[in-house]
């Protein structure tokens, strides 16, 4: 529910019957360079950097909330390192957009 | 050449008279030799009156008048037009104030009363002999008319504007003309369904050749004045070509967004690209930008894959468009208050108390045989949410809540039998053509009005149910009862596209936020600014007869401004003298018209001065107050024609 107008705050009520794709994110930590492009590039601020390091002594992205991601594949094109890429979920599960 | 002045005192049917003694004032006004003749009469602003005038100006040659009468704001109009029909110019007519500035609200005084008359008729009169006899300024005007607002006022307005053979331009900021109407389920009080009648005008608005649909549009900026509006508009982009689309909905099913749609007030879901609502007009898709995944850089592009005709472009920016026109009407409507402020109601807290617009949408979708929601079988109006609540400085009442409710209601009780709906009230107000009967019949068919403010609602957290708690006013019982849903009657409010164009424009606004009229009674539709006029709820709270009554009534009058062809502009200005002038800029800085610009007359020297367009100065005096050198002055009222006034006090 990025950028929805503060507006409405209700949760719509055909929500339960709108389906919406689902994505899920694979990350190989040790490939990463911590450039952060698929935290500043996902359109669903789905990412942010973790506490972790890698072998390389980067930060490498993780997942805030994947119920978010739509998996429009935008971290895997602008990932430099061939680190990040989504798959869609194919189970019929609905979930809340 | 000493000036021949005729005074006229006048009796008010005994409003002045009674109060005032007219002989003393006539009396105290003898003496001066350029005072030809003092008259009195009953009524001076009746024909007779007016014929009196006439005849005095021919037969004893006056070349001034000073009329000690009402406010000049009042009859004003009606006495220059006589001494025009004299062959006068119409500023060199005084009027003394001395009903409403002295027998009026000094009527337990009449000597002091008598004295004071006295004075302002005095002072016309220094007045008056200073007076040059000006013309008014002839400006040119056109057919062009800028409509802001596409609700119910703007498409009234721009169809009649349009059928007169009027150049249009109507403006609206949302993907869609209709405005707030376009949501309600039905209208008050004859039940008609609101879609099944606006869609006609809607769809009346592109097929008109006079009429320019501006949609997704917001005005950025206006100046100049009447006959000359230079405005500027930014038009969104839209990325769907509408002449391409065929609204096969390919591209909502690709779109992985889902966001509240607004058309339903947030209780259903749209995608990020959408046709705006079933009865738009343009009826296209439109992809909003603000929730598309990402155009910069491209992130899905999934809508423009499937779309067979390939109406999608993502390389469109918003353009800017400026045009001229000759007046304009603001129809930018209102905005419903946000229930959420009053918190012991415990909207966007519990899941079933909704606000009235929400509820229209449920019906209309109820209507559809497709209903979003089980709403149970008890159900609570609560009316004069935000409005008549000075706890949240909305003093006014909306007009429109307790003939909505009512009707409201009536849908809820004949969508289904069974159900209890009760409206707690403060005061019931059916004032309009139908109402009353309205109301009665809604009484009879069993919806239970109880008199008295709810003073909390509690949410079961398990069931969900609501708890009400009010006060029985007429019976004086305290009611605490169980409900499955509450509907809050939400009071109209300015909207902030209003507060916009009213800033552009400087119209000024009444205490209640919305735009003010010229004159409440006479004025009604009429701006203080030249050629601006206001249509439907922008100018206050009111239903859709009047709203449509007040574009007709603004369209006309613009008309009857256009149709002359010519503006006769007042000559009372404000004029700098060149010589004194050091070119500081304080006037154009207080000018509240933006009349003044400073520019450079002598390109050697560098000297600057202030250089007023006649046009947009409203002759207030601001300038001349402001001036520091004294070269500031406005004509006809000039600051030695005001120290005169003060002397003869």
């Amino acid at each position: 529910m990025k950028n929805a107008a503060s507006k409405y705050w209700r949760i719509p009520l055909d929500a339960d019957r709108v389906k919406t794709p689902k994505g899920k994110i694979h990350i190989l930590k040790e490939r990463c360079k911590g450039c952060g492009f698929c935290i500043e590039y996902c359109p669903r601020d789905v990412l942010e950097f973790s506490d972790e390091f890698n072998e390389k002594a980067y930060h490498p992205p993780r997942v805030k909330d994947e119920k978010l991601c739509l998996c429009c594949h935008l971290c895997e094109l602008v990932c430099p390192e061939y680190a990040i890429w989504s798959t869609e979920e194919k189970d019929e599960e609905l979930h809340h957009p | 050449m000493a000036p021949r002045i005729g005074v006229y005192v006048c009796h008010c049917g005994g409003n002045i008279s009674e109060v005032v003694d007219i002989q003393k004032v006539m009396e105290s006004l003898e003496g001066p030799v350029d005072v030809v003749q003092i008259k009195d009469h009953e009524h001076i602003c009746s024909e007779v009156g007016q014929k009196l005038i006439l005849n005095d100006i021919k037969e004893n040659k006056l070349d001034r008048v000073v009329i000690a009468a009402c406010s000049p704001q009042f009859q004003g109009i009606t006495f220059m037009k006589t001494m025009e029909h004299a062959g006068l110019s119409p500023y060199v007519l005084e009027m003394a104030n001395i009903r409403e500035q002295c027998s009026w609200p000094h009527y337990d005084y009449p000597q002091e009363a008598t004295k004071k008359a006295i004075d302002l008729t005095k002072m016309s009169l220094a007045k008056a002999r200073l007076d040059i006899p000006l013309e008014k300024k002839v400006i040119p005007i056109g057919k062009r008319v800028l409509i802001i607002g596409g609700g119910i006022a703007g498409i009234q307005a721009a169809l009649d504007l349009g059928d007169a053979g009027f150049q249009v331009y109507l403006v609206e900021k949302d993907p869609s003309i209709g405005g707030k109407m376009a949501q309600l389920s039905k209208t008050f009080p004859t039940e008609d369904c609101a879609a099944c009648i606006l869609s006609p005008k809607m769809a009346d608005v592109p097929n008109n050749p006079n009429i320019k649909l501006m949609t997704s549009t917001e005005v950025k900026d206006i100046s100049g004045y009447i006959g000359n509006y230079q405005v500027t508009v930014t038009r969104k982009a839209l990325y769907v070509d509408p002449d391409k689309c065929t609204c096969c909905d390919k591209c909502v099913e690709a779109c992985p967004v889902t966001v509240p749609n607004e058309y339903d007030e947030g209780l259903t879901t749209r995608k990020a690209i959408y046709l705006p609502s079933p009865i738009a007009v343009p009826h296209s898709y439109i992809l909003d930008d603000k929730t598309c995944l990402g155009l910069f850089p491209l992130a899905c592009s999934k809508c423009k894959e499937v779309c067979e005709p390939n109406a999608i472009d993502y390389d469109v920016y918003p353009t800017e468009e400026k045009f001229t026109v000759d007046t304009i009407i603001v129809a930018t409507g209102f905005d419903i208050y946000d229930a959420r402020q009053k918190r012991v109601y415990g909207l966007g807290k519990y899941e079933n108390v909704f606000n009235a617009l929400e509820m229209e949408r449920m019906l209309a979708y109820a209507g559809e045989g497709k209903p979003l929601k089980d709403i149970g079988n008890r159900i609570a109006f609560i009316q004069c949410v935000g409005s008549r609540d000075e706890q949240v400085e909305h003093e006014y009442c909306s007009r429109v809540c307790c003939m909505y409710a009512t009707k409201l209601a009536c849908l809820l009780n004949r969508e289904r039998p069974g159900k209890e709906i009760y409206i707690f009230y403060t005061d019931l107000r059916a004032y309009g053509k139908g109402f009353e009967e309205y109301y009665k019949r809604a009484q009879s068919e069993g919806i239970k009005y109880i008199r008295g403010r709810v003073a909390e609602i509690l949410e079961d957290p398990k069931t969900k149910k609501l708890t009400l708690r009010a006060e029985d006013t007429l019976s004086r019982k305290i009611i605490e009862s169980e409900f499955n849903t509450v509907v809050l009657s939400v009071g109209l409010i300015p909207n902030e596209g209003t507060r916009h164009v009213a800033g552009l424009l400087g119209l000024s606004r009444s205490q209640d936020g919305f735009l003010k009229e010229a004159h409440l009674k006479f004025r009604p539709v009429d701006t203080l600014i030249e050629g601006v006029f206001l249509a439907g709820t922008v100018q206050g709270p009111k239903d859709i007869p009047d709203s449509v009554a007040q574009a007709g009534a603004a369209s006309s009058r613009a008309i009857s401004l256009m149709n002359k062809g010519v503006y006769e502009a007042e000559p009372i200005t404000a004029q700098i003298d060149e010589s004194i002038c050091i070119g500081c800029g304080m006037c154009a800085d207080v000018c509240a018209y933006k009349a003044i610009e400073i520019t450079v007359v002598d390109a050697h020297t560098g000297k600057k001065t202030a250089v007023v367009n006649e046009f947009l100065c409203k002759g207030c005096g601001t300038c001349a107050a402001t001036c520091r050198s004294g070269a500031a002055d406005v004509i006809g009222v000039s600051d030695h024609q005001i120290s005169k006034m003060i002397e003869v006090m």
